[in-house]
């Protein structure tokens, strides 16, 4: 058993960090005010823009093409975001309408550009990012083993993310503002602070983290584009409101999905785990989750602004 | 007034139907350039595609070079259409609406469309239907081919024997283990063919390979990329050398771990299926992860149907098998991983399995799952 949760654990984090960081991008647009359920679309645009970036520059810079994927992922999924803050702030539109317009928008969009440039439906790249093991630190007992082993860099600059986001969140002005604008966004105005701006701001972060999610399981999964982020946007959605909204919530909220799908995947050639019908294992995360969010709905931590469409003139 | 209204928005859906289809397959475009190579222009052949794109690298391209080779050769004008599900229904609407845009020869690979194409075979009797690894049916799995349809199978079993004795003979010692899509016939057969072919090997080589049942498995789908490239890691950490992945984008995730892990050093090998992946392999280095690949030659098998067709000679109302005797299945011609003798043996065995002196079940047995 303890064997197993050894061998597991490298790969459940590898599942993790994809969900991770697309969960902390809903967390920033989420905490301004503005709900993002389009994160599976702006996830499958990083896919779709990394995929293509790398497959074009892999020839002529080997290494470093994953990184320039990661980053052109980055700023198409801000960009794309864009058009759901220009709907959602400035026109004052529906946030989740928008939300699924992004959603559709972006398959569509992604898999009219794949057939356009490349010929057909998938874009594949030769060359992922390949795991490594942390020399020194990989020998401190038990949690070398764990964390330490079989990593990929992308898990680490996605961690390093996400305790700048804490920091950004809770401990400069530019958060307090941010999260002003999610809670009372008439108060955060009449204090001075631009909530339009801020809301922008916050929709492009979001953009931003939710394409290089996707871009990150390219890279490190699934090697190739396909057309469909398979549902780990929504996944994430669940995991942000599973953490209610709060960074490290969302660390253990998506680390539960990450493990147990890790779980459910390769449990059929687990002799421990082979026994459980896996129906079972596969529902369960989401089982959990159900309930867990009944149980929680009593205290729920989301924004008091969520979904409100800042009205200057309203009070 | 009202029927205006109705021819009116029936040409409008014409039109719509028409835009849609012209931007989709850009090799279809070429086509129309070789149309004046031969007179046959008439013939106008469709496809609808299973789960996964036309480019799967498996099923669906397998089927779709097999129409393109055709289409070079005779001039003819081609069309696919990827239906927005996987339903009966989906399945309906597309084949529909091939027939309407003139489409009057269509292939439908897939056991996914047997109940679409029993639907459809009455209501389209002037088209004609060719359905690859299934045989129409009412949802009773009783056979109704009608005349203007004919049914194809490929005997996987033997191919994936094939597969199985090419990897033992070249590992010589070592662990294999199986990855499947869906657990249905064909991929099903593969496995157990597979495990034939190691265990002939074992007797008759004194190859040393090794078998579990944990490693024979069947992941549920053929889509889950991520899930595919986690059972291959968990694999390959138990000490698996090489795996058989007949799981379509599963087994692209298989490719992807086998990649990772050879450009690491580590030596890992995948069994390709259905097409030569050898190019999917490839990594860095220029060299590949797959040994071989247990191929059917559905190419093959689409171009002899539409010739058929050209000649007159359409088997319609047939249930047709593929198999070694008539070269519908076999590894690739070309197998830069596997040693000449291994290649000789394998052969061998080949022919072995033509003349009817080697036998490959397509039964369970005593064998693995």
């Amino acid at each position: 058993m303890e064997d197993l949760i050894y061998r597991l654990f490298p790969y459940a984090i590898a599942f993790t960090i994809p969900l991770l960081i697309t969960s902390l991008g809903g967390l920033f647009s989420e905490r301004s005010g503005v709900i993002n359920i389009g994160l599976e679309g702006l996830m499958l645009m990083g896919m779709f823009v990394g995929a293509y970036t790398i497959s074009q520059t892999e020839m002529h810079y080997p290494g470093t093409a994953v990184w320039i994927g990661l980053l052109a992922a980055m700023v198409f999924g801000a960009i794309f975001a864009l058009l759901h803050a220009f709907a959602c702030v400035t026109l004052n539109a529906n946030q989740v309408i928008s939300g699924i317009a992004i959603n559709m928008i972006a398959s569509a969009i992604t898999v009219y550009l794949a057939r356009f440039l490349t010929g057909s439906g998938n874009v594949q790249i030769i060359r992922g990012l390949s795991r490594y093991t942390i020399p020194y630190l990989s020998e401190i007992p038990v949690l070398g083993r764990l964390f330490f082993t079989q990593t990929y860099a992308t898990t680490w600059f996605v961690l390093f993310i996400l305790a700048a986001s804490t920091f950004l969140l809770y401990k400069t002005r530019f958060g307090l503002r941010l999260r002003a604008c999610g809670e009372h966004p008439h108060a955060a105005d009449s204090a001075g602070v631009n909530v339009y701006l801020m809301r922008y701001a916050a929709v492009c972060i979001s953009g931003a983290c939710a394409g290089l999610g996707g871009a990150t399981f390219i890279v490190t999964l699934s090697g190739e584009f396909n057309g469909t982020a398979a549902g780990l946007g929504f996944l994430a959605l669940a995991a942000l409101i599973f953490g209610q909204w709060k960074p490290w919530g969302i660390l253990g909220a998506t680390f539960f999905f990450g493990f147990a799908s890790t779980i459910a995947n390769v449990s059929q050639v687990v002799p421990e785990l082979s026994q459980v019908p896996g129906i079972y294992l596969k529902t369960f995360p989401y089982v959990i989750t159900l309930i867990a969010l009944v149980l929680s709905s009593k205290s729920s931590q989301a924004p008091k602004a969520i979904g409100e469409p800042y009205d200057k003139g309203k009070r | 007034m009202r029927k205006w209204l109705a021819l009116f928005m029936i040409v409008c859906f014409l039109f719509a139907l028409v835009g849609c289809g012209d931007d989709a397959p850009p090799p279809a475009a070429d086509d129309d350039e070789n149309g004046d190579v031969v007179d046959e222009a008439e013939l106008r052949v469709g496809m609808v595609t299973d789960a996964g794109t036309i480019d799967d690298k498996s099923f669906n391209q397998g089927t779709w070079e097999g129409v393109q080779m055709a289409a070079r050769d005779f001039g003819l004008e081609t069309r696919y259409l990827q239906p927005g599900g996987t339903t009966e229904a989906d399945y309906i609407t597309e084949i529909g609406n091939l027939v309407d845009a003139g489409f009057m020869f269509i292939v439908c690979p897939g056991f996914k469309f047997e109940t679409a194409i029993y639907d459809v075979q009455d209501r389209y009797p002037d088209a004609k239907f060719v359905l690859i690894d299934g045989y129409p049916h009412a949802g009773d799995w009783d056979p109704v081919v009608k005349e203007n349809v004919v049914s194809i199978f490929f005997t996987e079993h033997e191919s994936g024997f094939l597969a199985g004795l090419a990897t033992a003979l070249q590992l010589g010692e070592g662990e294999v283990g199986f990855i499947g899509g869906m657990e249905i016939p064909p991929v099903q057969k593969f496995s157990w063919g597979f495990q034939q072919g190691v265990l002939y090997a074992n007797e008759n080589y004194d190859t040393n390979i090794v078998m579990q049942a944990e490693n024979f498995i069947y992941e549920g789908t053929f889509e889950n990329v991520a899930a595919g490239q986690q059972l291959a890691a968990a694999m390959f950490d138990k000490g698996v050398d090489a795996i058989f992945a007949a799981a379509g984008g599963v087994g692209i995730g298989a490719i992807n771990e086998a990649k990772a892990r050879a450009a690491a050093g580590e030596e890992v090998w995948i069994v390709g299926v259905d097409v030569d992946q050898y190019d999917e392999g490839i990594y860095e280095t220029g060299k590949s992860i797959i040994l071989t690949s247990a191929m059917k030659y559905i190419d093959v098998a689409t171009y002899d149907m539409i010739q058929a067709e050209l000649d007159g000679t359409f088997p319609g109302g047939e249930i047709l098998t593929f198999n070694a005797g008539n070269y519908g299945i076999g590894i690739p011609r070309e197998n830069p991983n596997l040693d000449p003798e291994v290649v000789e043996l394998v052969d061998e065995a080949f022919k072995a399995m033509q003349d009817g002196t080697l036998v490959v079940s397509d039964e369970q047995g005593d064998l693995f799952r």
